[in-house]
């Protein structure tokens, strides 16, 4: 994967299919494969599982999560994206 | 009539999570809301807020009490019914296809 210059939405068409963590700040997990990304980071999540120490629930299909449509900035709900890629990096999206 | 969804075309295709939402209308939903509630009911309309109208709704919410002396933590749930209800979007963390148990 390149990290040279690209817009936003190239890096985003480029995660899309990756298997993520998304960490709420309510100390929820959900790990799934990407499926997509909007622009108000709302964020579609296919064969998803909640974690909450452990594992509590399974969601099948596909799992919607809310982003923060605040566009002034205030964040209520405040996300980690955690993307685990081949091996040769990792990286943490904060939303 | 208020139109709750705003199309640009319509596609059979998910670009966009909102896509997702699409897709489920007029089906059974599973919805997580903040402060430990939960909602599954009949979505018939929502908009880019995530504001959702939603029909033959269970909610249910979840309380913990720990108990002093043993520390044992005690999970309750209460659960209403509501035949039509409007929910704000704020509130919406997670949405899904009904929850298979498991």
């Amino acid at each position: 994967m390149s990290l040279r210059k690209q817009t936003p939405s190239d890096f985003l068409k480029q995660i899309i299919g990756r298997p993520v963590v998304v960490k709420l700040n309510s100390g929820v997990d959900y790990r799934g494969v990407l499926a997509c990304l909007d622009g108000y980071m709302n964020i579609a999540i296919e064969q998803t599982e909640e974690y909450v120490n452990g594992q509590l629930k399974n969601k099948y299909g596909d799992a919607f999560l809310r982003g923060n449509n605040d566009l002034m900035g205030k964040s209520t709900t405040r996300k980690t994206l955690t993307l685990y890629s081949d091996g040769f990096f990792s990286f943490k999206m904060f939303l | 009539p208020m139109d709750a969804v705003d199309f640009c075309c319509c596609t059979n295709t998910v670009e966009e999570p909102l896509d997702l939402i699409r897709l489920s209308l007029d089906e059974r939903i599973y919805v997580k809301m903040r402060n430990d509630r939960e909602l599954r009911g009949r979505l018939h309309a929502y908009d880019q807020h995530l504001n959702m109208i939603l029909g033959d709704v269970e909610e249910t919410v979840t309380t913990v009490e720990i108990d002093e002396e043993t520390y044992e933590e005690l999970y309750k749930s209460t659960k209403r019914n509501i035949p039509m209800l409007f929910v704000r979007g704020d509130g919406v963390v997670l949405v899904a296809p009904p929850l298979r148990v498991g």
